[in-house]
């Protein structure tokens, strides 16, 4: 092997890179526009839900103003606006009102109040709980001032109080979403990332008639695709790069930073995981790169590459899908698989938790994958059924 | 400097089954001569090139160029040759100065040895006025410069040309035909092929007929006229195809 070949070629495909559009394009704009412009629209979109819902939460079906006054007047106190209807049920289920009460009375005479709400709409549901507290609180009002003068202590109302106590903490929960979402987005970019200058310089070259020269230089084929299969992983984990820093970005420092984690309940990612992150995707970039570059070879133009790739990067997708699934935690043996093991990984250093013996065993399935790769693409460029393919 | 012995070479295509692109041809090149393979499309004066320039190897036979055996030390060869075909692309997005650079590289060349070459390359080839403008944006006679600048850049004794002037305007094929006769005068050995009858009797010392992948006359451009009996061009070319043919006929 002579390196100092494999760097020239190196070198020219890395400035063929980035003087061309489509690969700047899904390299560098992407990650650095789509990101944030997609986190904001998650942001704007969930803020303005979660509104809605709030302010509808608030309308409450009753028989009539009259009926039940005193839980109309405890429901008023609690924010709610209460709305004559007749049919109650019917309201509910049309969305005309969040929630509806009435009261109903049994043979023995007990009085029941009847809440209708509809548990698949949030905003029913957030209505629901608000009026249970409220009618919480009214029984308590109304047991305690029947209780006034009797002697005995109100503390007797409130033997103990119970209170949820999360936990998961922040991070985890951040870790959760953010690193099985952000390992899929990683992935997914990445191979794109990969993908146009991948067939740009096998296909593309072939159909521009740039590669006989260079086949025909004293350079040999190992070295060749060495530099061009280095060059393609460089694109990668550019991406990769990129997007990772512009998702920190959106967390971190963007001006929503602040409502964006409130909103998705989250923590910001700390240096160490995206340090740690990036390392990871080192050998898949790798993988990614010998495995386009050498289907790519296949091909006699770039639109026939394109044809053959983008299938790749749709299943590259499907084991990072599949990675997102909660629960599911990475044993040294499913750290076997390529890109599932990336994504799970990405998900548990987020978490930090993740299993240093998974680690390397899927850092190291990985760089063997890379090597594969780069043994196939080099066999494949010494074989002239693929390289003069008619 | 090239001597190559009963080389063959077959392919495998799904429709026509094996197609024997080259059928056990030889021939040598000297240096300081210009050797010409002419032939019609399809003839197999590309295959026979690309079999010298070690891009494919061959079902039989060898060859030597520069010394160096094509089968077994193809890498000696591949430093030994500047290749140039008629329908090379040079990549689009780099400056000739880049593409030089790239060239010089592998081919061994660098540091100030490489900066210096480059330099003369463009001086020789006249490319300073667009040296650092991307590809792309050239004339087709510029990229020819810097195609050729390419090509003997390491300064290779044996130069192999495909169809060189193939497809280019009157000016410049002429570019290309200069810096041949250019690269004879300095002792270079020349192998190229030509479908233009014209174009072979001008520039070469010696011709190889080749038709179906055979060589079917091999000779100087008066050989070939004896040989035939026509003074023609065309007629001569014709004839020997016919002659090929009729001997074909004769066999079967
Ligand atoms: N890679 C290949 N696969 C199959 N057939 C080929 C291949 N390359 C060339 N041929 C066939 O070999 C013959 C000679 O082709 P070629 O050497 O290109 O001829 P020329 O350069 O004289 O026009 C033609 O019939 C061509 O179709
Ligand atoms: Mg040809």
């Amino acid at each position: 092997m002579n390196l100092k070949t494999s760097a020239a070629v190196y070198q020219k495909e890395m400035l063929e890179i980035f003087r061309d559009r489509r690969t700047m394009i899904s390299m560098v704009v992407v990650p650095l526009l789509a990101i944030p412009l997609l986190f904001s629209l998650i942001n704007g979109f969930m803020t303005s839900r979660e509104k809605e819902a709030q302010g509808e939460a608030l309308t409450v079906g009753v028989l009539g103003e009259d009926k039940l006054p005193t839980v109309i007047e405890a429901l008023k106190a609690a924010g709610f606006r209460p709305i004559a209807k007749a049919d109650l049920r019917a309201a509910v289920e049309k969305k005309e009102v969040a929630a509806a009460v009435e009261e109903t009375e049994d043979a023995t005479g007990e009085k029941y109040v009847n809440v209708y709400i509809d548990r698949t709409r949030q905003a029913s549901e957030i209505a629901g709980d608000k009026i249970e507290t409220a009618l919480e609180k009214l029984k308590t009002d109304t047991v305690r001032a029947s209780l006034r003068g009797s002697g005995l202590p109100e503390k007797i109302l409130t033997p103990f109080t119970t209170k949820n106590v999360n936990v998961a903490s922040e991070k985890k929960m951040s870790g959760l979403v953010f690193g099985s979402a952000l390992g899929y987005v990683v992935i997914l970019l990445m191979f794109t990332g990969a993908m146009y200058p991948a067939i740009d310089m096998t296909a593309g070259e072939k159909e521009r008639r740039t590669l006989e020269a260079v086949l025909a230089s004293p350079a040999g084929r190992n070295e060749i695709v060495l530099g061009k299969i280095a060059a393609t992983a460089t694109a990668a984990f550019i991406t990769a790069l990129l997007t990772l820093g512009s998702m920190a970005y959106s967390f971190r420092f963007s001006p929503q930073a602040a409502s964006t984690r409130e909103t998705l309940h989250m923590a910001p990612p700390d240096m160490g995981s995206l340090v740690l992150v990036m390392v990871t995707v080192i050998p898949t970039a790798i993988v990614a790169a010998s495995l386009m570059v050498a289907i790519a070879l296949f091909a006699k133009s770039y639109k026939e590459g394109m044809s053959y790739l983008t299938p790749i990067v749709m299943l590259a997708a499907f084991p990072a899908v599949v990675g997102m699934l909660p629960g599911l935690e990475l044993t040294p043996a499913l750290a076997l698989i390529p890109i599932f093991n990336v994504c799970q990984l990405i998900k548990e250093i987020f978490l930090g938790e993740f299993s240093r013996v998974a680690y390397a065993v899927a850092f190291g399935a990985n760089l063997v994958y890379a090597a594969i790769g780069f043994f196939v693409a080099s066999k494949l460029f010494k074989s002239e059924s693929v390289l003069f393919r008619v | 400097m090239i001597r190559v012995d009963n080389l063959a070479k077959s392919f495998h295509d799904k429709k026509r089954g094996i197609v024997h692109a080259l059928d056990h041809v030889s021939f040598d090149v000297k240096a300081g001569e210009i050797f010409g393979l002419l032939g019609p499309n399809g003839a197999g004066k590309t295959t026979c090139l690309r079999l010298l320039a070690t891009i494919l190897k061959p079902t039989e036979g060898t060859a030597e160029v520069g010394g160096a055996d094509i089968v077994r030390s193809p890498e000696a060869v591949r430093r030994q040759i500047g290749f140039l075909s008629g329908d090379m692309g040079i990549p689009a997005r780099l400056t000739p100065r880049e593409v030089l650079a790239f060239f010089g590289k592998l081919n061994g060349l660098e540091g100030e040895k490489l900066r210096r070459r480059i330099d003369e390359m463009v001086e020789t080839f006249e490319i300073s006025d667009f040296a650092n403008t991307k590809t792309d944006k050239l004339s087709t006679g510029m990229k020819q410069k810097v195609a050729i600048a390419r090509t003997v850049l390491h300064d290779p004794p044996v130069l192999i040309l495909d169809e060189p002037s193939s497809g280019l305007d009157v000016p410049t094929a002429r570019l290309i035909e200069n810096f041949m006769l250019r690269a004879k005068e300095s002792g270079k050995c020349i192998l190229f092929s030509t479908h233009v009858m014209e174009e072979a009797e001008y520039l070469c010392d010696r011709i190889g007929v080749v038709h179906q992948g055979k060589l079917k006359a091999l000779g100087t451009m008066d050989e070939l006229r004896e040989r035939t009996g026509k003074h023609r061009l065309r007629e001569i070319f014709l004839d020997l195809l016919e002659i090929a043919e009729l001997a074909q006929g004769a066999r079967k």
